[in-house]
Formats: C-alpha cells, structure tokens, sequence
C-alpha cells in the first residue's frame, strides 16, 4: 500500500523533485500528527491502590490515558482517507486544503458537539461508561421539566410570529411600490446587528416599572413587563428582521413571468398568491422559522433581563455549569436544547433540498413592483412603519439614556455616565482583538471552504459541506457549553485563552462567511480559473492571483459580519471567557443587571456606535447596502 | 380538442404605452383578422413586447383601445381577458408536475375533475407529451418545456394567443422544427395569435402578415412578401435582410412605373416613386444580380471577399465609387470560383419591383 500511495499515477509527469515533495508532505504530515498526538494523549502512571499487609504497604500503580484517543484517531484517519483519492494525490494543493479543512472541522465542530453528547450520558466527573443518571436528575426537577416547556414556548411563539410578520415586511419593502423602502429597510434590519440583550434593556427603559412610557408618560403601575410575553416581545425585535431579510432575498428572486403566466391562465390575484406565490417561497419561511426558532431558544441575556425569574433552558444550564459548575447536568440540559434544533435543521435540510425553485433562467424578469390594491398595501405599509419607529425609539432610549443623570428618577442632562466607561476599557480592548481575530480566521475559513465545496469533486464533499454549515442550527449557549466541556480540562486547558473564544466564534459562524463567499464564487466564471491553469499557472498561483481577488469583496463582508456578531455576543461569550479574557458584552450585561440605567446606556450605546462605524464601512467597502450583506 | 376555437380578431385602436418621458408604444393601430398569425418583428426595444404584454394585459395602454372580437378588453385584467400567453421563460412552474402545470388554467376555472382530466390528456396527446406529465418542468428538455407551454395555453380555449419570443431559448435546430409545430397547431386549430420575434426569418416562415416596428412606431404591415419586394423605407428593407441600398438617378416615371439609372445601368420599376424628385434609391437583392468575369458589359468591381455556404456562394464586391455590394451566386460551381481580388463585372437586375424612396 505504501508503495502505491509513493508512486504517483501515470498521467503525472513523474520527476524526481515532485516525488520528492509528495513524500516531504507524508513524512511531515505524520510527524505533525505525532506532535499532536503526543500533546492530547499522556500516559501518567498514577496511584491505584494502597494494601497494608502486615506492617509492609503495597502501592498499587497503574497506567492512565489522559486525553482523547479517540480524536487522535479521528484526526489520522481524516489526514490518510484523502490519500486514497488518485485525483487528489496529482493536486498537493487541494490535498492539503482538504485535510486542513477535515481537520479543523474534525476538531472544532464535530468533537465539541460529540462531547455534549458524551458528557450528558456520564454519571460524573470521573465515571466512565452510559448512564441516563443526568436525565433522571433533570426529571427529578421540577424546574427543568417547566423551563422546557418555557422554552419550547417562547421558540415556538416567537417562531411563528417573527416569520408571520417578517414575511409581510419582506413582501412590503421588496415588492410594494411604497415610500422610503430605503430607509425602512435599513432601519428594521438595524436590531439584528445589534446585541440581542440591548433590545430588553431598551424595552425595560421604556416600559419597565420606572419606564418612561408606561410610568412617566402613561403612570401605569398595575402592569409589568417582565415574564413570558416580555421575552416574546424582544425575541420578535430582533427575530422579525432575520426572517424578513431572508424572505426579501426570495421575493426578490421570483420570476414575475410565472405570476404573471398563471394571471393569464385565469388565477385571479388571490388564487395566485395561494398556488403560485406562496408554494414558491415555502422553503424559505421554513428556513425563517427554523432560524427564529433556534435563536430564540438559544437566547440567554433576554430571559436573564427581562423573564423576571421565568426559567428557560439557556437561563437553567447557565446555572448550572457555571454556577454550580456541574459539567454533566449542564451537557445534559445542552442536549435538550440541541436536540430540538438539529430535528429543526434536518426538516428544513430535507424540505428545501427536495423543494428548492428559485431558478434563474435567461429572460426572467424579477423585483418587480406588484400592483396591490390600498386596502392591503396601506395597512402592510403602516406594519412596516409601526416596527420602524419602534426600533428608533429603542435605539434613540439607549442614546438619550446614556446622557441623563439617572433614567426612571431623573432627566437631567450629563457626561458622568461615561466616565463609567473607561473601567471597562480592557474588556472593550479584549472583545475588539477576538472579534477581529474571528472574523480574520472566519473570513479565510469562509473562502477554503467556498472553494473546496464549489470548484473541487473530491467524494465527501457533500459531508464536508454539511459539517460546516451544521453551526447554523447550533444554538449559541450549547456552542459555548461544548467548547467548555471538550477543551476544559487536561490536555488542552483553554478555558480563560483568548484562542478558544476566537475558534469558536470563527467556527460558530463559518456557515455564513462560506454561503456569503459560495455565492461570490458561483458569480465567477469557472472558465476564468480554468483559463488560468490553462495559460500554466500552479492551483495555488490561479487562487492568489485569480480566484482570491474576485472573492475579495465576499471576504471582507465575511469578515466584517464575523466582527459584528462576535462583538454583540452574548450566549457563548457568558461560557467561555474568563477574569483576563473578559469580554465587552459580558461586562455590559453585569452592569445591566447591577449598575444604574444610564450606566448600562452608555455601554450599550457605545457598542451601537461601534456596530454602526463598521456597518458604514462595509457599505463603503462592497457599494451596497449593509442589508444586501446579510442575506445568507 | 376540438377541430376549431372560437376565435376573434384583435383590433388596436392608436394604442401608446408612455414610460416617463421614453414612449414604448406610439399610436400603434393593427387588426389581426380572425385565425392568423401576425408577428411583431423588430429590434429590441423597439416596442414589440410591450404592445404584445398590453393586448394580454400585463401594461395598462397610456391611450388607446385594445378589442378582441367586438369585446373591449383595455381595461380589463389578465385573468379575464380571453388570451393566453407563451412566455419567452416559458414560465412553467416549478413546484408542479406537467400535468398540474396544464391543468393550472381549468383548475383556476373551477372545471370538474373529469373534465380537467379530458383536456389535460387531450393537450398532452397533441403536444406529444404522453409519458411526460408527472415530471417536473426542469427534468424536461427546452423543446418539451416548450411544448408543454404551449399546452397549458392551448387547454384553456382562448380566443387569442400570445407568444412572447418563445424559441430564443433554444438551439438554431429547435428552433426551426418548433417553429413549425406552432405554426402547423395554429393553422389546425385556427386561432388568433400575436409573434413576436426579432427574427426576420422566424417572422417570415411562421406568419401570415409581419408588422415590423421602430422606435414605438408600426412602420409597415404586410405579408412576408410585401415585405421584400416593396419594404417602406430604408429601415424596413435593411431590417429583412436586403443589404444592397444604392443611389439612383430618376430619368422617367409615369404611372405604369419610372426609368433609373444606377452606375450607369438603367434599371426599370414596376412602380412610380413614392416621392417626386430626381435623386431616390432602390434595393438590389443580391439574389438578383450576377458576376460575370471582366469585360462584359455590366459594372466593373473586384472581388473583396467570398464565402462559401453550401447552397450558394456569397461575394463581397467592391464597385467603382467604393460602394460594397453583396452578390449571391445560387447552385456555384466550385471550380469557377472568383477569387478574391479578381476582377469582375456585375450584372444587375433588368427590373426590380419598385423603389425605395
């Protein structure tokens, strides 16, 4: 076999000097693998037990295997599979972008996810072997049983709701000719890029017990906001855009011949929209609903803030792990809510692969204006217009708030709140290296990807593509818990290092960062690559010279986007980091749930500011609207 | 399917379709008469589709009326008005097998099933789409999709039927036997229908009168022969594909015809000249002239260019003035080619069947 895998096939114009290379990278790929595996896998000869017998003691020693074996192994066999292909062994290249990508994916992806499952069924710490132990202990709680439910609840509610009026926007902003489509679609999309936990924090400002609303303006004292239908609210703010920025894409994209071909055929206006619009965009609310649904079950800061002692899932394995730091119930709890968002991800897989129709074909007319009558156009308008001032006066509270002495008691003008800020200085310093480090590592994963999954055949492609789209559907906390529950302890130790916050954010989001760049790749001619390799360029000279700078623009937007949403998270962020690797939004939220209003204003309003310079910067970057950008 | 629909004419009545300040369509007056096939031929943009989409209703007109029959029709919406069309996309649904594609328009109806089920069969027999209807529109070839576009506007009997170029998806081969399918299930079932192409050749094997358009305006109606022998003016008889348009001298005219001379050959007219004055022009077909090898009487050139296409050879001729002439030479024989550079005499035409201005 060794013989075979050295000699390299015949169309190859055998030299010695590539025979040579070809077997440099075995002997130093074997060598790397040995260095990794010597790092996680340690044999320590450790105490087992001490007899006494007479006055002489005998101490039993035995060998242990710390570490992971098993990913040792995973890790070689993902190395050696691509060796077996003959196409891949004539493109060094492309082996070893291959092998990097089953490698990273191997250990960031699969095995963090492998180890929620591992954990939940152990009975402990250092108990080997299957055990539902953890699941009895959940039963035997009656607050699990209840945030379960509460969580199924409010992904439910939110799910439905966020895509039912998401798609009312989207078909208003893309297909309606009403008034300041611009604007209204930069200002409704504005609360997906902000962090979630600000919105209850803006909500709590306005409607709160001392809101400016409900107690200044409207003196209602009776009421609350906190609870259930709290959660819903501020999962609808910033739910409501996702699913209408996914539908917008699709509305966009239909053919205005076949509406128009089934007008002509006798549909009237209604029977149209129910058998040829409608069916048409299916896949598309299933994706929204699947993506409301996972983010709203995942989410943790909104119930902290504003369930007002309302338990969900996120809230409980928060407790859980960090708190009482019970590694085996928190996976456990982790199980639950990733079971239920992998079921969600493979419906919506299965649906939209089977289902999947917005094809262009040359002479297609698309965007165009449909002719409504008022009486549906006008109220959809003021829909629109309701939730765009909502979202203004959101952001416009947290601003102001950051400017008043003390929001709720006092609205005197001040810069005192600020001063609050320079403490916090580190931690802003911290969120900024990592956010940026993600979206670098992100962004370059995004390409490789992109073009492993679209320019190469090579058999597994499709696997290799599903496990690096699998985080989509991974909510956040569960993403925070698996890194923690794999990486914690020896032989790794990255708990409290920069490094493990950047892989997961990086990895957390590559699924977007390789949509954004497939897309940017499937616009560029093949021939142009091809014409490249053709004229006698190297693979590896063709992507610098041709591939890379075409991608350049999807890049950047990757890696921008990357920034943006690891600057504003929370879910993972509240798992992973630690004293010296503290981060911005984690501080932020302390000071939400301690400090005064108009404290945690300022914080929130200087991340928006942020947000908002690096949003300017990616419209100027790519020409477009930052809105375009974050259809996936 | 019955042996003939009921069918009507189309008349438009000074149709304009103004988008801004640009005007699409400009005062277009046209009757197609019962069970003919008129096509609109034209470059793009020259307002073509955009008549065509208001007689389906797709445009509200800036002015004007559309009638089918004796019916009004201008104001009415698409999916009352009794036309189907054939979309250059074809616009055959994706999420719907063949067969629910056919039905779509009965079903929108509210036809009984059983009958449902008649036509669809019927359409499917006739189009040669037996064995196709539970695929879906993508797994079919373009000629199928073709086919079963054309099915699902046939099924719902209508009136009038539109076609909005809908060969230009398909290869020269296609093109040409589709082509016939639809003119020969027109011819069958006797049924109005609007083409529009930009293919003069398309246009003048499939329709029974080509209405070429320009810049909004219809410039001539007339059948494919009209066309050739007397196009209106300039734009018309280059746009049919007459290349050769040369000055002329008007030396008599009366109203049986006129007497011209051109590089110094008079040439007779069968018919007078549509405007008074002694400069006009005229087209020579190049089918209509012949080379001959220098020396005869005719006018002298050299040979610029030749290219040879199987049937007939084609030649390039550059004449006294610098003029480049177009000459074909039916049936050549290979050996007695006139090779580039050669120099040759051009015999034109005795008579040609009227002038250009």
């Amino acid at each position: 076999m060794a013989g075979k895998l050295l000699t390299l096939p015949q169309r190859w114009p055998v030299t010695r000097q590539r025979q040579a290379t070809f077997a440099a990278l075995i002997v130093v790929e074997a060598l790397l693998l040995a260095l990794l595996a010597a790092r996680l896998v340690q044999v320590r000869v450790v105490e087992d037990r001490r007899e006494l017998v007479g006055n002489v003691e005998t101490i039993h020693f035995r060998r242990e295997v710390i570490g992971d074996p098993l990913l040792v192994a995973l890790l070689a066999v993902g190395v050696a599979v691509p060796f077996f292909s003959g196409r891949l062994r004539r493109e060094p290249v492309l082996l070893v972008a291959l092998q990097a990508g089953i490698l990273s994916l191997t250990i960031f992806v699969l095995w963090p996810l492998g180890q929620v499952f591992a954990q939940g069924f152990r009975a402990g710490p250092l108990a080997t072997g299957f055990s539902l132990l953890q699941f009895e202990r959940l039963l035997e709680t009656p607050m699990v049983a209840r945030a379960t439910r509460n969580t199924l609840y409010i992904g439910a509610m939110s799910a439905v709701l966020a895509t039912v009026i998401g798609t009312l926007i989207a078909y208003t902003l893309s297909l309606t000719d009403v008034p300041g489509k611009r604007w209204l679609r930069i200002i409704t999309t504005l609360p997906l890029v902000s962090p979630p936990f600000a919105v209850s924090f803006a909500i709590l400002l306005l409607f709160g017990r001392r809101g400016l609303i409900t107690y200044d303006l409207l003196h209602i004292t009776s009421w609350n906001i906190y609870g259930p239908h709290g959660i819903i609210f501020v999962q609808l703010i910033s739910d409501i855009p996702l699913a209408a920025l996914i539908l917008s894409a699709v509305f966009a994209s239909i053919s205005r011949d076949l509406e128009e071909a089934a007008e002509d055929l006798g549909g009237s206006p209604l029977y149209v929209l129910r058998t040829v619009t409608f069916p048409l965009v299916t896949p598309a609310i299933l994706t929204a609903a699947l993506l409301t649904f996972i983010n709203a079950i995942a989410d943790f800061g909104n119930p902290m803030l504003i369930g007002g002692g309302y338990q969900v899932l996120a809230t409980q394995a928060f407790i859980q792990m960090i708190e009482l730091f019970d590694l085996q119930l928190g996976a456990a709890l982790a199980m639950l809510l990733l079971v239920p968002a992998l079921l969600a991800f493979a419906l919506q897989h299965w649906i939209t692969s089977k289902r999947s129709y917005v094809t262009v074909t040359s002479g297609a007319r698309t965007g165009q204006v449909r002719k409504l009558p008022g009486w549906i156009k006008w109220p959809l308008y003021g829909l629109v217009l309701l939730l765009a001032a909502i979202d203004l006066l959101l952001y416009g509270s947290i601003l102001v708030g950051a400017f008043v002495r003390a929001w709720g008691f006092d609205y005197t003008p001040t810069l005192e709140n600020l001063s609050g800020l320079s403490s916090a200085m580190p931690m802003l310093r911290n969120s900024l290296f990592v956010s940026v480090g993600s979206g670098l590592l992100g962004g370059v994963a995004g390409i490789l990807f992109a073009w492993l999954v679209t320019r190469q055949k090579f058999p597994g492609r499709g696997a290799l593509d599903f496990s690096a789209t699998l985080m989509y559907a991974i909510p956040g906390t569960v993403i925070g818990i698996g890194y923690i529950i794999a990486f914690n302890a020896a032989p790794y130790f990255w708990t409290g290092t920069f490094f493990i916050i950047i892989v997961a954010y990086a990895f957390r989001r590559l699924p977007v960062g390789l949509r954004t760049a497939v897309a940017a790749q499937r616009q560029v001619d093949p021939s142009l690559e091809e014409a490249s390799l053709d004229l006698g360029a190297s693979r590896l000279r063709t992507f610098a010279l041709i591939t890379f700078p075409l991608l350049s623009r999807a890049f950047f937007a990757g890696v921008i986007y990357i920034f943006i949403r690891s600057m504003t998270d929370l879910s993972t962020a509240i798992f992973l980091n630690a004293g010296r690797t503290q981060l911005y939004t984690v501080r932020m939220f302390r000071v939400m749930i301690t400090g005064t209003p108009s404290e945690a204003a300022a914080f929130a309003g200087l991340l928006v500011v942020i947000i908002l310079i690096s949003l300017g910067l990616l419209s100027k970057l790519t020409g477009k609207s930052f809105v375009d950008l974050f259809r996936i | 399917m019955p042996e003939t629909f009921a069918t009507a004419s189309i008349t438009l009545d000074s149709l304009s379709k103004h988008f801004g300040a640009t005007r699409a369509v400009d005062t277009v007056s046209l009757r197609v008469p019962a069970g003919s096939l008129v096509c609109l031929l034209g470059p793009s943009g020259c307002g073509k589709t955009t008549t065509l989409r208001m007689i389906g209703g797709f445009e509200d007109p800036t002015a004007g009326r559309i009638l089918i029959g004796d019916e009004e029709v201008t104001t009415l919406p698409p999916y009352v008005r009794p036309t189907a069309m054939v979309f250059q996309s074809y616009a055959l649904f994706p999420h719907m097998s063949v067969y629910d594609n056919i039905a779509y328009g009965l079903r929108a109806r509210r036809m009984p099933r059983p009958e449902i089920k008649a036509r669809v069969e019927d359409a499917l027999a006739i189009m040669e789409l037996h064995g196709q209807q539970r695929k879906s529109p993508p797994q079919l070839s373009g000629g199928q999709q073709q086919r079963v576009a054309l099915a699902r506007a046939l099924v719902t009997r209508p009136k009038v039927l539109l076609f909005d170029e809908p060969l230009s998806n398909l290869d020269a081969q296609l093109r040409v036997r589709m082509r016939g399918e639809i003119r020969a299930v027109q011819r069958r079932l006797g049924i109005t229908s609007v083409y529009v192409t930009h293919d003069q050749e398309e246009a003048f094997s499939i329709a029974d009168q080509v209405a070429v358009m320009n810049k909004g305006h219809l410039v001539q109606l007339g059948t494919p022969r009209e066309l050739y022998r007397q196009p209106a003016d300039r734009f018309v008889a280059e746009f049919v594909g007459l290349s050769n348009i040369v000055p002329a001298e008007l030396l008599d005219s009366n109203d049986a015809g006129a007497v011209v001379r051109v590089y110094g050959q008079t040439i007779r007219s069968r018919r007078p000249p549509r405007r008074p004055g002694p400069d006009t022009s005229l087209v020579l077909r190049p089918e209509a002239m012949r080379l001959e090898p220098a020396g005869a009487s005719g006018v002298p050139g050299h040979v610029q260019t030749l290219a040879f296409v199987g049937p007939l050879v084609r030649y390039v001729v550059a004449v006294q003035d610098g003029t480049l002439l177009t000459v074909d030479q039916h049936n050549p024989d290979p050996d007695e080619f006139f090779v580039e550079g050669t120099a040759v005499s051009v015999q034109l035409p005795a008579e040609v069947p009227a002038l250009l201005s």
